[in-house]
């Protein structure tokens, strides 16, 4: 595969504000990208960048290796879906998607036929002469959809489009746009602060905060394998613990001595554990066993979530809901294989 | 009368309080505007009305009036539209200049736009024949379409500028993203979405337009012109059928606009937020529209300026035209034209404190009763429709004989002018109290607060607010009106606009234009005192 979009070192800032800080990322043709991280970390104002609605202080965009950082957003072949979708409210949703292709002056027959095949792709074949305000929010979702693909654009970027939408219709629509994306094989760059949504969407993730890429990767790597503690603390539920090698595959912690699976870095480190990588017991069994209290127990359906106290220091564990009691003294098997090493101990 | 509403009616009306405030707001409402503007359209014989198109000068003063309404419209909401592009974008070069200067022609008396460009551009003008040598003739229409293109400007702006921050910017990334050139942003989307709101903001400056009597009898020179032909009829003939014949057929355009304003183009106004998201900053605008936007805003600024500057030297020269020496004479007020002063600040205070009042207590009633309230709503907004100089001839009709007989007591000019205004301030009352969500009222019942500290708490500092800026638009338009009080002053109750009009068709320019001098003071001074109670009340002049 080719890679379809670069930034190489691209930074803005807005007054002292540093928005976007060097960053460097590239996306592969047919992948669904998604830049994901907290608000305010830089996510939104990269997109635009590549949209070409700002211009990157420094640094550049390429598209197929071609530069396109002074062309201007109308240029660029670089399709958007917005966050509040933007529809336009004097025009009927055969308009709004057809103005893209008006725009590209292509022949009348030729954009009724787009419309028509792209609408139905979306699902929305029968409502051309409704107005935005006459629809539903996952209606006008799709008709913001549409408009951008219609245009068979490069690269389809899209700014949060899941955050106007109710939970359940979240759910079924990112289904869809996941399966969409597959069968057209279209490059799409994502933003969302939606953790859960970028592990279920994406080929790759890129995780952001203060401007900076911190880590690239598939949705798998940035879960299991994150390589900061902002990531692990991001992206799902961590329980990290410092401390330090004593001994290849031995770290010494504030809850004791921890056996971890491919450990060769040494001084002092950063442990992460997932809480449904813990095994709850009832007696100690096994290595790596730490006896603690149980704090509290929140039932979440098909888990229970605890806390548990082990020294000091509390551990959420997540243990399959059997409608059974725990005894109050417990003990976390943690699997070696199961303990990720974070070798840089700052953020 | 449906069963439900007789039903409805009922149920309210066994509270003795509601029953009783309504009566009364619809007793008042009746009186004081339906029972005027009656008096004006019953007059005339309809005789009268059909031979109207036999008098020359009748239609040639309506044809004049059309033709002003059609050229002076077209050019204020052009000038409007780029007032309202200039203080909406941030890449445009003063905008914050614009945005202040705009404002001022509102709070200028109706006629001082003409009175300071015949000071400047006239035959004995400051820059035409002092500066320039030229012989230029201002007055007649052409004149005219300068003064009320400057003079109504700021109106379209607000409107339109209204209009303008509602678009929300993303609708303008997302035309270019999908390709649109800057042109097609501003042709298909920009200007499309302000289309409603520029076409609401013409049909303001019409009725102001064809309503306008201050600027029309002071520049308009020997052609006739709806407004001004029933002061002429009134005045030099005392013939009241006639003036009634005229302001009746200023009458039907003016609420005709009126009617599609508030009930066609001001409904289908776009409102293009959709949903939460975060604000994307404009993007620059497009080159060759910002400078055009900046040169007309640039001319039209100058224009502004000179017309306060033109009477502020009025006042201070010793014989404009002729010895350009300053002097402080015209500042040496006669007795006369200091009462004129005193009486103007006491029918603007009582104008104020009636239209306040009267528009709060409405609003309230309004916003209570349910049936029958389009009835008070329709009463309470219809004198906007209604040109000052109907106002004027109608409460000539109205009151001039038992058992009302307020013609020649000062009463009656601050009535007209209370009810005239009270559209503005019965608006700007429904506006607060429509802030006032049910559920703001019973989070504070909820929290402990009962009916009376609700009523403290929640409604009076709202309403207050709502009070000062009907009080402060209703007696600033008081003291600068003319159109009502030519009809209305008496001799022991001169107001100062009418002494001033006075003044300059007797060629007292430096006077004329020292008292001008004064009433902006006082309109200036009223105005900073209320921002200083509730913060900016601009907002609120406009509403014609």
């Amino acid at each position: 595969m080719s890679v379809h979009l670069r930034l190489v070192d691209v930074s803005k800032r807005f007054g002292p504000v540093v928005a976007v800080d060097r960053v460097s990322v590239a996306i592969e043709e047919g992948h669904f990208f998604t830049l994901l991280g907290p608000s305010g970390c830089g996510k939104t104002t990269l997109l635009r960048i590549v949209a070409g609605f700002y211009r990157p202080d420094t640094g550049h965009v390429f598209l197929r290796e071609r530069r396109i950082t002074d062309l201007p957003p109308q240029a660029r072949g670089t399709a958007m879906v917005f966050q509040e979708y933007a529809l336009f409210p004097h025009m009927t949703v055969e308009e709004n998607v057809g103005y893209g292709l008006r725009m590209r002056r292509v022949e009348p027959a030729q954009a009724r036929r787009r419309i028509a095949r792209v609408l139905e792709l979306v699902g929305l074949a029968g409502l051309e002469s409704k107005y935005p305000h006459e629809l539903s929010g996952g209606q006008q979702q799709r008709v913001a959809l549409a408009r951008a693909l219609v245009v068979e654009p490069e690269v389809l970027l899209l700014d949060e489009p899941l955050s106007n939408l109710d939970a359940k219709l979240r759910l079924r629509v990112r289904e869809e746009l996941r399966d969409l994306q597959r069968r057209l094989g279209q490059t799409t760059v994502y933003v969302t602060h939606d953790q859960e949504e970028a592990l279920a969407l994406s080929d790759r993730i890129a995780v952001m905060d203060g401007g900076r890429v911190l880590q690239v990767g598939t949705p798998e790597e940035i879960y299991f394998r994150p390589r900061s503690r902002f990531v692990a603390e991001f992206v799902g539920l961590a329980n990290l613990l410092e401390g330090e090698v004593v001994a290849p595959g031995r770290v010494r912690t504030a809850c004791g001595e921890l056996l971890v699976e491919g450990c060769e870095v040494s001084g002092r480190v950063l442990l992460m554990v997932r809480p449904e990588a813990i095994r709850l017991q009832t007696r100690p069994f096994g290595s790596n066993v730490l006896r603690g209290r149980l704090r509290t127990r929140t039932f979440l359906g098909a888990t229970v979530r605890c806390t548990v106290e082990v020294n000091g220091m509390p551990w959420v564990v997540d243990v399959p809901a059997d409608g059974g009691q725990l005894p109050e003294e417990v003990f976390l098997e943690i699997p070696p294989g199961r303990v990720q090493v974070i070798p840089e101990n700052g953020r | 009368m449906t069963a439900l509403a007789r039903w409805e009616l009922r149920r309210q009306f066994k509270d003795p309080g509601v029953m009783a405030a309504f009566v009364a707001g619809a007793a008042v409402l009746a009186l004081f505007v339906l029972y005027p503007t009656l008096r004006v359209l019953t007059y005339p014989s309809l005789r009268d009305y059909l031979e109207v198109p036999q008098s020359v000068r009748w239609v040639q003063a309506a044809r004049n009036s059309l033709l002003m309404a059609v050229l002076s419209t077209l050019s204020a909401t052009a000038v409007g539209v780029a007032f309202a592009l200039a203080i909406t974008r941030p890449d445009i070069p003063g905008r914050r200049v614009f945005q202040t200067v705009a404002l001022l022609p509102l709070f200028a008396p109706p006629f001082m736009v003409a009175f300071s460009y015949i000071l400047l551009f006239g035959r004995q003008g400051l820059l035409t024949r002092t500066l320039l040598g030229l012989d230029v003739n201002i007055f007649g229409l052409h004149g005219l379409w300068l003064v009320q293109t400057v003079a109504f400007f700021p109106l379209a702006m607000l409107v339109v500028a209204g209009v303008l921050e509602g678009i929300n910017p993303s609708l303008e990334q997302a035309a270019r993203n999908l390709g649109a050139s800057e042109w097609d942003v501003f042709r298909t989307v920009t200007a499309a979405l302000a289309r409603p709101g520029i076409a609401g903001a013409a049909l303001v400056v019409a009725i102001s337009v064809l309503a306008d009597f201050g600027n029309a009898v002071v520049i308009a020179g020997g052609a006739p012109l709806l407004a001004t032909e029933a002061w002429f009829r009134m005045e030099g003939m005392a013939d009241l059928r006639g003036a009634s014949l005229v302001v009746a057929m200023l009458m039907i355009p003016t609420t005709a606009l009126f009617c599609a304003e508030r009930y066609g183009v001001g409904r289908r106004r776009y409102t293009t937020v959709t949903g939460k998201g975060s604000r994307i900053e404009r993007p620059p605008t497009y080159p060759a529209l910002r400078w055009i936007v900046f040169s007309i805003c640039a001319v039209t600024t100058i224009l502004v300026v000179l017309v306060y500057l033109g009477v502020i030297a009025g006042a201070f020269t010793a014989v404009w035209g002729r010895d350009w020496r300053l002097t402080l004479d015209h500042w040496h007020l006669a007795r006369d034209r200091l009462q004129s002063l005193w009486a103007s600040l006491r029918v603007g205070v009582g104008a104020g404190v009636v239209t306040a009042c009267t528009g709060v207590f409405l609003a309230f009633l309004t916003s209570r009763a349910s049936s029958l309230r389009w009835m008070l709503d329709f009463l309470a907004v219809l004198p906007g429709a209604l040109p000052g100089v109907f106002v004027g001839v109608g409460f000539v009709l109205a009151f001039n004989r038992p058992p009302l007989e307020l013609v020649g007591t000062p009463w009656i000019l601050v009535l007209a002018l209370a009810f005239w205004h009270l559209p503005m301030g019965y608006q700007a009352s429904v506006a607060r109290l429509k802030q006032i969500e049910r559920s703001i009222e019973e989070a504070a019942l909820n929290l402990g607060a009962d009916g009376l500290l609700v009523l403290r708490d929640i409604y009076l500092p709202l309403l207050r607010r709502a009070f000062v800026e009907a009080f402060t638009v209703s007696f600033v338009r008081a003291v600068t009106n003319v159109s009502i009080a030519v009809f209305l002053v008496s001799p022991g109750n001169v107001v100062a606009t009418f002494a001033i009009l006075n003044m300059i068709g007797n060629g007292i320019w430096g006077g004329a234009a020292a008292l001008t001098t004064m009433l902006l003071v006082l309109t200036f001074l009223t105005l900073g005192v209320a921002r200083a109670t509730v913060g900016r009340v601009v907002r609120a002049v406009p509403v014609s």
